[in-house]
């Protein structure tokens, strides 16, 4: 049935273009009725009884066959000449005219039948027909050994301007534009033997170029059919948005910072700032996995902010990592991804921030602090010094009261003094330890020591005893582990604060609070005292209160630096310090330091 | 006889306390505000202890330190740094010398008698 319609004009027989196929049907049909004439005649002229009548049914029933009506009309012709010939021969034999007639008549009776069963089939053929006529997009169906085209449809005719006649005319390869595109196509289609959504150009009758998508599917051995949808307009877009992108590309060329753009896990482009900060060239950065360029202690990292970043447009994620350079040099950078799309596939660039651009920054804050310890410990020198006299003066007046005639009086004028020269040594050296903190000078001494005895040995060289009644709350054999001294510290604050700022009687409470299972040693300091409030909660820890805060410092004002001191002492230990306070009726501060010591300390094993 | 103590210092004002406060813990003072000049004497009458400031000239108090110990070889001299240096801590991380000790100005009657009196008896 495809056969049937060809559409090949292979010579024109009175204005009517006639196919290979038509001509070679009419040869046969022609030649099988003159034979049977022939035949039917020679048999009557030799007066043979037999007058062959099946024989006329070969040349109808195939052209009735092919060509319904015209079939119709060559079963009446030859029921005619069959009748007009056996009238010729047999007359007036009455019985064998009667059965030439039934024979004529029986011609005419089987090419309507199979006209009629030709065109039911025609019309199933003309319905397939139609719908390749109305499709939507382009179809051609071309024979696969002699490339030559069977059939096109109207939108096809439209899309390449070429009319049915002349695209029947032509071969498949003819309507390639390039002999590039033609090749990739029937490159495609040996390989695979089909080719799907291949994207390729097309020259329509203007010898315009046209971007087609061509997919074939096979009908036959022979015959290959082949969808043709236009993609010109998507294709002409494409370019246009290719060619902003290739702006795109100009600028990011031309940025001071490293700049790269991913896709399905490769390096699709790297900007000159990248491949110089990397020292890889952009040939072999080109579809280079970015993960192999990360410290691997970072790829989680990376492939979170990459995953964000492909599946959300915002906000641009960021993360810090180690860039490994051609060198092997491992390079800290800041990493801020943005989900792009190249064309229509979406992508991730990046823009790489060289940390060590940050790091002049954070070495100028790192000098500016130096310089600032500098001026603190100049400070610390000169105003000891004379300190010096000052003290060693007042201890020898009162060590001597006799020899430089002091009296009771003046003992305890000079008494105040050396407390108050004691004091400011102590706030000296407490500035100095802090901005030592401050530069992460100072290491910590852990060891295992009895919390028991520590507490003893706080509370007798500080002489708290005498001035409050302390409580201790602490099971027996309790051992910390812990910089000792540094702990002592911390203890001798909380003690001295919880005297300072209460009134007799004084009660002090030790306990050790740590629930059973706790990973926390926690123990806490609770006095009768004054009480701190909420608001300045917070600001007891401060080393140096700005601005209005400073104004408020009223009765605290002798705290100074030692909780800020101790508040960093814990934290280097990776605790804490926490302070509950009611006014003027307790406050209980608590020391938490885990039980276990930070694996950076266990070598550090005394 | 008392024990000498040696004060190496060139502030004057420091050295007129020391003598003050070394005769009341009962010890003998012996105050040079020179470095050098110190080392000179040391050979002659070594004192029970030298208490040894650092910032000072011709030579400073570490340059002392490392005459006495190698150039002197006296390796068991008790030196005590007698100075308001904040910086004397960190480098004494880095030195293991059991004859060696701190005492940081202003230091009090008691501290000095408590400091002085680990060498002494």
């Amino acid at each position: 049935m495809n056969q049937s319609i060809g559409m090949k004009p292979f010579v024109t027989l009175v204005g009517y273009p006639v196919s290979r196929s038509d001509l070679t049907r009419f040869i046969i049909i022609a030649t099988l009725s003159v034979a049977c004439f022939v035949i039917t005649v020679s048999s009557l002229s030799r007066s043979l009884e037999t007058l062959y009548a099946q024989l006329f049914y070969f040349p109808i029933v195939y052209a009735t066959y092919f060509y319904p009506r015209k079939g119709l009309l060559l079963a009446g012709a030859c029921a005619v000449i069959y009748e007009i010939i056996a009238y010729l021969y047999i007359f007036p034999d009455t019985g064998g005219l009667i059965y030439v007639t039934g024979q004529a008549i029986l011609f005419v009776c089987v090419a309507a039948l199979v006209a009629f069963i030709s065109e039911k089939l025609n019309t199933s053929e003309a319905r397939s027909r139609s719908i390749v006529e109305k499709a939507q997009s382009g179809i051609i169906l071309f024979d696969q050994n002699t490339l030559a085209v069977h059939l096109t449809n109207a939108h096809l005719e439209k899309m390449l301007g070429f009319s049915s006649e002349e695209l029947a005319g032509m071969t498949f390869p003819q309507l390639f534009s390039t002999p590039e595109d033609r090749e990739k196509f029937f490159a495609a289609l040996k390989s695979g033997g089909e080719a799907r959504n291949m994207e390729t150009v097309f020259m329509t009758r203007d010898k315009g170029p046209l971007w087609v998508n061509l997919s074939t599917s096979r009908i036959t051995e022979n015959l290959v059919s082949c969808t043709v949808i236009d993609i010109n307009k998507f294709m002409l877009a494409k370019q246009a948005a290719d060619e902003i992108d290739n702006q795109y590309k100009q600028v990011a060329d031309n940025f001071p910072t490293s700049i790269i753009i991913i896709r399905n896990q490769m390096i699709v482009y790297s900007n000159p700032s990248f491949e110089e900060f990397s020292g890889y060239a952009r040939k072999d950065l080109m579809g280079k996995d970015p993960i192999s360029l990360i410290n691997p202690v970072d790829h989680e990292d990376f492939r979170d902010a990459s995953h964000l970043a492909e599946t959300r447009s915002r906000p641009a994620g960021r993360i810090e990592a180690g860039i490994r350079t051609k060198s092997g040099k491992m390079h800290p950078a800041t990493l801020f991804f943005t989900r792009i799309l190249q064309g229509e596939i979406p992508a991730v660039l990046i823009n790489l921030v060289d940390i060590p651009g940050q790091e002049v920054l954070k070495e100028q804050i790192q000098q500016d602090s130096k310089r600032q310890r500098g001026i603190i410990s100049t400070f610390a020198y000169e105003l000891r010094t004379p300190l010096q006299p000052i003290m060693g003066y007042i201890n020898l007046l009162t060590q001597d009261p006799d020899k430089y005639g002091v009296t009771e009086e003046t003992k305890l004028l000079l008494d105040r003094c050396a407390k108050s020269v004691d004091r400011e040594r102590q706030i000296i050296n407490q500035m100095l330890e802090l901005s030592v903190i401050d530069a992460g000078k100072i290491p910590l001494d852990y060891s295992i020591f009895p919390v028991s005895d520590l507490l003893t040995e706080i509370i007798a060289t500080g002489g708290y005893q005498k001035n409050a009644e302390i409580t201790v709350d602490i099971p027996p054999y309790l051992t910390f582990d812990a910089d000792r001294n540094k702990i002592s510290t911390v203890i001798d604050t909380m003690l001295s604060n919880a005297v300072n700022y209460s009134t007799p009687p004084r009660k002090i409470h030790i306990a050790y609070i740590s629930p059973p299972g706790d990973t926390m040693d926690r123990l806490s300091i609770k006095d009768n005292g004054i009480g701190i409030s909420d608001s300045r909660l917070d600001e007891i820890f401060e080393p140096f209160p700005t601005g209005e805060k400073n104004e408020k410092k009223e009765r605290y004002e002798r705290i100074g630096l030692s909780l800020a001191i101790a508040k960093k002492y814990i934290k280097m230990h990776q605790g804490y310090i926490s302070v509950d306070s009611i006014m003027n009726l307790e406050t209980t501060f608590c020391i938490h330091i885990p039980k276990k010591r930070p694996e950076e300390q266990e070598d550090n094993v005394t | 006889m008392s024990h000498k103590i040696m004060v190496v210092e060139d502030d004057q004002a420091i050295l007129d306390l020391m003598d003050l406060m070394i005769r009341k813990l009962g010890y003998e003072p012996v105050l040079i505000a020179n470095g050098l000049e110190a080392l000179e004497r040391i050979r002659d009458e070594p004192p029970a202890v030298i208490l040894l400031d650092i910032m000072m000239g011709p030579i400073d108090g570490w340059q002392f330190l490392e005459k006495l110990r190698s150039e002197f070889g006296m390796h068991e001299m008790p030196v005590i740094l007698f100075t308001a240096s904040p910086s004397v801590d960190e480098k004494m991380a880095g030195i293991k010398d059991p004859y060696l000790g701190v005492l940081t100005k202003p230091v009090s009657f008691d501290e000095l008698k408590a400091g002085v009196g680990r060498w002494v008896r």
